[in-house]
């Protein structure tokens, strides 16, 4: 019993830090229709940043999220001006193979600088546990469960109370409506992917204490994080949360009750089956995907 | 233009034709081009032919292609160290067969088409007089191939995994003690060699889905399970996995008195820090490679916690092998670092290829092949001899941190220190 | 005309490399070397002109595709371990083995439109990978699979293996090429361009991607099987790496997706850069970062390829002649056969039909549709009678377009029913509807741009049945055909012009053609008139009249008035989604409550953009904009 909930719990803590880095991609999808495949890589790129600034100065990789997500909401400004703006208009395939290209760079860039090795941030909590009952609760899946519940609070915040959010979910649901009252589709999107981004520079952060990481890792995160959005539905921001906590459980409790080695594959049959039978998603809206 | 009417074959063909200099000038060029490219590379002769005697007043060209790059990068730059470590030994020396030794070292990029392209052309278009193994089981499977159809000595500076002798090369040579399976024979024997009451009574055995972690542990079970220790958890992880704390309280409530762990890296530091966290510390801990990695190691589990950890090893700094200590201080000369294992096993290849060659006195692959299943070479890693099958005989070392240190505790002949840390100490 | 110049000419330069290829080994056999690297040239070529079906063609980007090289590998492999035969012999069963499961994730995934697959393919690569590592029994887990050494004499090592890839190469490009002159083919260019059109014109896009995607998948599984025994070792790693998937993008990228010699071109030039890299480079760790760099300034500055650039460049020196002048006068020069025979073949259609003339065709029954808050289709009852000519005006927003939609398919109904033709039709997609016999255009043209108007024409599927899928769309009856109708609106000289490059007013009358090939029996026309220089307009009613005397039914939404009043009887009039009056001209023209919906707080120019407040309509609107702006030009 204890087993089960200490598995429920692992999934959940897990399924939360999934949440928040699947956050930035399905906003990046939502606004743009851009399916970011460099999403994987610039929690990499996150990670290794936070890794290093812990090696040098023992700052506590969590708390450097405070660092890397201005860093990273920057570098998406930057990147979608410098990129992603060029191929605005021409196919989504565009994009899609572009953001492929730049997860490459960045997969290069980092084997060159970092090298191809295994690094992970211990900070000194890294291998204490709270203790609730007879379930154990490692502080630093418990911490960076916490850091993701405070950044999509702030997301939520910023998406419903400001300006600039309620733009950017209005140009996510009517573009052209939200073009009519004065929300530039532009600067908008480079708003949104500059966010999107930025929720990278915690999602890394936290990456880089709870698992070991290289350059490659990143084929692993961002397949990991485009089943989640497509199992909630693209764009759809509750569809991600929801996504995330099943995926993360479904993830914990098949390596507790059934292989280690088949928990990964639990992720590709649940994104089939949900296919198979609501290829919207989760919470995806039907309606544009099949406008004539 | 008035070839506009799209009526059929005849007229797309004709009315192709009618600009005939335009397009006679393309075609003409690209003709031009592929017919030099012919000229160009029609030469050569048939691959079978290519062991010919050279000329022996040039160098004796060694070829070797190895992951310089891409996810094998690691080991492959290791084992470049340690074969231009023993090239330069030897030409200090005054080379092979009196002649100086070169090496031809190309980069796969951990990729097997490139590995098999570039033995290919190491053969059959360099013509290099020997060759030398590269890194990894996957890639040495596709390149030991392409020698053995080419008829060329292969000696594997790593590839141990068990099935890479069931295609019974008779070219391949394995440069270690022992294949995957018989790596930890060296720790069943010292269980052995415990007082029955002080042996394990349970054992625990995670280990990676890897092809030389996993053939260790569980051929390991097997052997202990036969001695009658009690196999209370048993799980194989994906190479993969990131997230040991279901392993590790998994295995906890089982409290096993040995944990024995297929462990590559990451997944061994992994493990350690997972059973910290639940405060569970096992009477003897065994890690097939990732405690070898020696300062990466002590680094991330902490230099407190590696105390009494045992794994197996194909060769220490330390060993009193012949050579072993020249190779160690050459190595630390040329790159200001301490050698890795990959590096010994390299340079441990080139001396057994070193040895048959200057034992037959030519490079006729033949003999050379025949010579080496028929004696036993000294190397830095210790004597090794070899099955029909290029299988080796021998066996690995048992190493165990002690005091912050490696030491080797067995096999007795090569030990470097007598004590044993049993039980392990709690975790720090 | 140079389009037809430059076919053979690409042929004869390919004809003459294959020549080439085929002698080099005989020239010059004992050098496995090059071989070996034009053999995995040839390897990467086949995996690119594969990848080009699905990718290329139809437009649905695979970032999985070196997954079928690992299963062929893996499915001959197996079978030559377990039962001895030799890889060769069973080196097709890999090509099978990638088809299955093709179909199989294909019809999970390409059932929807949009962005699901490309997630997947990804998804399925690393899928795959676990599956070969853990089904051990079969796969032998992360050990691998070793396989014999091949049984010729070493002396010929690569020789075999490079006739085998090159034969493959050039069954692979056949095949596509064969796939691009079919109707298929076009079909699949079709939804590449624009999805929802595709499927309103008669395109089964469901069916069309899964046998796209499966045979995006056959070669390279063979190509697989054979890759095995080259290697003589396979493992989960090595057999499901996605480095391979972005070789086959990056090249079919550098030759020219879409195109039939682009992705072999690009294969050569990607196989033979990356081995020049390997021998020259020294051990610099950049090759996924050259991969990467490489990938990103394709897409940016060379997004179309090499080859289409070069091509584009060739036709800018060497121009083509073409008269774009209007359509006046056009109609007068067809010939009459022709246009008789198309009317005989729609009237032969339009009298099989179980409804007699005079009697309810479509019978569209409550229906809503809502938006949100806003509800565009109201409760809305509309009858079209066979052998009329029904007008539906209304001002603007007041759910017209909405309407047509529902009734075409491109949009689910809320409620209500749907009868056409005796049948039901509001579950039906979109592609069922038009095999029934019902073709609509757009308000604003919708034409696949990057076709030639012919194609375009040819490209719409009157039937469900696999013979018209992989019929001839180049020569034969079906292209005879399009011609025919293109001629019936006059444009026949434009058959090998890109549809993008016509007027307006031509591309209306090109999309009324490609509706004609429908063999519709009910034809729903969304402003035919606007936008269309007032010369040609009396040519259109005169076209329509024509195709209403042979048998066919429209339903026509228009603002011009007069014209409404001219050509159509009844007309129904709709406001805030639901019809308000109907009658014939005379009446309609007098009635207070029409005149009421027009000139109240709703009145708007008649010639203005309808559906500025209708959410299904804003997309339309962009395009609305551009091709107005192209018009203009």
């Amino acid at each position: 019993m204890t087993h089960l909930v200490q598995a429920i719990a692992l999934g959940l803590l897990i399924g939360g830090v999934y949440a928040l880095m699947a956050s930035g991609l399905t906003l990046i999808f939502g606004v743009m229709r851009i399916i970011n495949i460099a999403q994987g890589a610039f929690l990499i790129l996150v990670a290794m940043l936070t890794w290093w600034l812990w090696h040098e100065t023992g700052i506590d990789p969590i708390l450097a999220s405070v660092v890397t997500t201005p860093l990273m909401f920057g570098f998406g400004w930057v990147a979608y001006r410098l990129l992603l703006s060029r191929i605005r208009g021409s196919s989504a395939s565009m994009s899609v193979l572009l953001t492929f290209g730049f997860a490459l760079v960045i997969e290069g860039i980092l084997n060159i600088t970092a090298g191809n090795k295994f690094k992970s941030a211990t900070p000194s909590y890294f291998e204490e546990s709270f203790r609730v009952g007879g379930v154990s609760l490692p502080k630093a899946q418990v911490f960076g469960f916490l850091a993701a519940m405070a950044v999509l609070a702030v997301l939520y915040f910023v998406l419903t109370r400001t300006w600039t959010g309620r733009a950017i979910r209005a140009a996510t649901q009517n573009p052209s409506g939200a073009a009519l009252v004065g929300v530039g589709a532009a600067s908008t999107a480079a708003l949104a992917f500059a966010i999107g981004t930025a929720t990278t520079g915690v999602g890394g952060s936290i990456l880089s204490v709870l698992y070991p990481f290289f350059p490659a890792s990143h084929y692993d995160w961002i397949s990991r994080l485009l089943g989640i959005v497509v199992l909630g539905g693209m764009g759809s921001l509750p569809g991600a949360l929801i996504g995330a906590g099943i995926l993360g459980l479904a993830e914990t409790l098949t390596a507790t009750y059934g292989s280690l080695n088949w928990s990964t594959l639990v992720f590709y049959i649940v994104i089939m089956v949900v296919l198979l039978f609501r290829p919207q998603g989760l919470f995806g809206a039907k309606l544009r995907e099949d406008t004539v | 233009m008035t070839a506009s009417s799209p009526s059929g074959n005849e007229t797309h063909a004709r009315s192709g034709l009618r600009v005939p200099h335009r397009r006679g000038r393309g075609l003409k060029a690209v003709a031009l081009g592929v017919v030099a490219a012919l000229a160009l590379a029609a030469c050569g002769t048939r691959p079978s032919e290519s062991a010919a005697a050279g000329d022996t007043s040039k160098p004796i060209v060694v070829g070797i292609s190895l992951p310089l790059t891409g996810d094998f990068a690691q080991p492959g730059s290791e084992a470049k160290r340690g074969y231009e470590v023993w090239r330069d030994m030897v030409n200090a020396k005054g080379g092979v067969l009196g002649r100086k030794v070169e090496l031809k070292i190309t980069d796969d990029a951990s990729n097997q088409d490139t590995v098999v392209a570039d033995y290919t052309k190491l053969i059959t278009q360099d013509k290099v007089d020997l060759l030398l193994g590269t890194f990894s089981s996957l890639l040495n499977y596709a390149a030991s191939a392409v020698a053995e159809k080419n008829g060329m000595v292969f000696v594997e500076p790593a590839g141990g995994a068990p099935n890479m002798f069931e295609r019974n090369f008779k070219y391949l040579f394995f440069a270690q003690q022992a294949t995957a399976p018989h790596q930890a024979d060296v720790f069943v024997d010292w269980i052995k060699s415990l007082p029955e009451a002080d042996r394990p009574k349970t054992a625990a055995y995670p280990t990676q889905d890897d092809p030389f972690a996993k053939p260790v542990i569980e051929s390991m079970q097997k052997q202990l399970e036969a001695l009658g220790v009690q196999t209370v958890y048993s799980e194989v992880y994906p190479a993969d996995a990131t997230n040991f704390q279901t392993i590790a309280s998994n295995l906890a409530a089982k409290k096993p008195d040995l944990v024995a762990q297929g462990a590559v890296f990451e997944d061994g530091v992994g493990l350690v820090r997972s059973l910290k966290q639940l405060n569970f510390s096992p009477k003897v801990l065994f890690q097939t490679s990732a405690p070898s990695n020696a300062g990466q190691y002590s680094d991330a589990v902490g230099l407190d916690n590696t105390e009494g950890v045992f794994y197996t090893v194909s060769w220490n700094e330390k060993a009193t092998t012949p050579l072993n200590a020249d190779f160690v201080a050459a190595y630390k000369k040329a790159y200001n670092a301490d050698p890795a294992e990959d590096a010994a096993d390299a340079f441990a290849s080139a001396q057994v290829l070193q040895t048959a060659t200057e034992k037959v006195g030519s490079i006729d692959q033949d003999k050379i092949r025949d010579w080496l299943h028929a004696n036993t070479v000294d190397t830095i890693l210790g004597p090794l001899s070899w099955e029909a099958t290029g299988e080796p005989k021998g066996q690995f070392l048992l190493a165990q941190w002690q005091s912050g240190k490696v030491e080797v505790v067995a096999p007795s002949d090569v030990a470097t220190s007598t004590t044993v840390v049993n039980p392990k100490p709690a975790w720090k | 005309m140079s389009r037809l110049r430059s076919l053979p000419r690409a042929h004869l330069i390919a004809g003459l490399c294959l020549v080439l290829l085929l002698l080099y080994p005989v020239v010059n056999p004992w050098q496995p070397y090059p071989q070996g690297v034009m053999l995995l040239a040839f390897l990467l070529a086949i995996q690119a002109s594969s990848w080009n079906i699905i990718s290329g063609y139809a437009g649905y980007i695979s970032l999985g595709h070196s997954m079928f090289l690992g299963l062929g590998s893996y499915t001959v492999g197996v079978l030559a371990v377990r039962f001895g035969v030799n890889p060769l012999w069973v080196a097709p069963l890999g090509g099978i083995t990638a088809v299955v499961i093709a179909v199989l994730i294909g019809s999970v995934v390409l059932r929807t439109r949009g962005h699901a697959f490309v997630i997947i393919t990804i998804a399925m690569l690393l899928a795959a990978q676990i599956f070969a590592v853990n089904l051990k029994s079969i796969t032998q887990g992360s050990d691998g699979i070793t396989l014999e050494l091949p049984f010729w004499d070493r002396d010929f090592q690569n020789i075999p293996f490079y006739y085998v890839y090159l034969i493959l190469m050039v069954l692979t490009v056949l095949f596509s090429a064969w796939i691009r002159r079919t109707k298929f083919g076009t079909g699949l260019v079709a939804i590449r361009e624009d999805e929802g059109k595709a499927a309103s014109i008669g395109v089964n896009t469901t069916r069309f991607k899964i046998v796209a995607y499966a045979a995006s998948s056959f070669f390279i599984g063979m190509a697989g099987g054979v890759y095995a025994y080259y290697l003589t070792f396979i493992n989960p790693v090595g057999s499901f790496a996605i480095l391979g998937s972005v070789t086959i993008v990056l090249a079919t990228l550098t030759g020219g997706r879409g195109t039939l010699y682009g992705p072999v071109i690009g294969a050569f030039i990607v196989q033979l850069v990356s081995e020049g890299a390997t021998v020259y480079g020294g051990g610099s760790n950049a090759r996924v970062l050259v991969f990467g760099l490489a990938l990103m300034l394709v897409v940016l500055f060379l997004p179309k390829g090499i080859l289409p650039t070069i091509e584009a460049w060739w036709r800018r020196r060497h121009p083509e002649k073409v008269e774009y002048t209007d359509q006046a006068g056009a109609l007068s020069r067809v010939p009459v056969t022709a246009t008789e025979r198309v009317r005989a073949e729609i009237a032969a259609v339009n009298e099989k039909d179980e409804v007699a003339p005079g009697e309810i065709l479509l019978d569209v029954r409550g229906v809503s549709k809502r938006f949100g808050g806003l509800t565009a289709v109201d409760n809305a009852d509309l009858t079209v009678r066979k052998g009329s000519i029904t007008a539906l005006i209304g001002p603007n927003g007041s759910g017209k377009t909405t309407l047509f939609n529902l009734i075409s398919g491109g949009m689910a109904a809320d409620s209500g029913e749907i009868w056409f033709d005796g049948r039901r039709i509001d579950g039906m997609r979109p592609w069922r509807r038009g095999h029934l016999g019902l073709g609509r255009t757009y308000q604003v043209t919708r034409l696949f741009k990057e076709m030639t108007v012919q194609e375009n024409v040819v490209a719409p599927l009157p039937d469900s049945r696999w013979r018209t899928m992989f019929s001839d769309a180049v020569r034969g009856h079906e292209a005879a055909r399009a011609r025919e109708l293109l001629d019936i609106v006059g444009l026949g000289r434009f058959a090998n012009q890109p549809a993008g490059a016509l007027s307006y007013g031509q591309q209306k009358l090109v999309e009324l053609a490609q509706v004609l090939m429908l063999e519709p029996k009910l034809i729903l026309l969304d402003e035919p008139a606007g936008g269309v220089n007032p010369s040609l307009l009396g040519q259109l009613t005169e076209v329509i009249r024509e195709l209403n005397r042979s048998g066919v039914t429209f339903l026509i939404v228009e603002h011009n008035i007069p014209l409404v009043l001219d050509l159509c009887d009844p007309v129904v009039v709709f406001s805030h989604g639901a019809p308000i009056a109907e009658g014939p001209p005379e009446r309609i023209r007098t009635d207070p409550l029409v005149l009421d919906a027009y000139l109240g707080d709703d009145w708007r120019p008649a010639d203005g953009d309808e559906g500025t407040g209708d959410p299904a309509d804003d997309r339309a609107d962009d395009r609305a904009d551009t091709t107005t702006r192209e018009a203009v030009q």
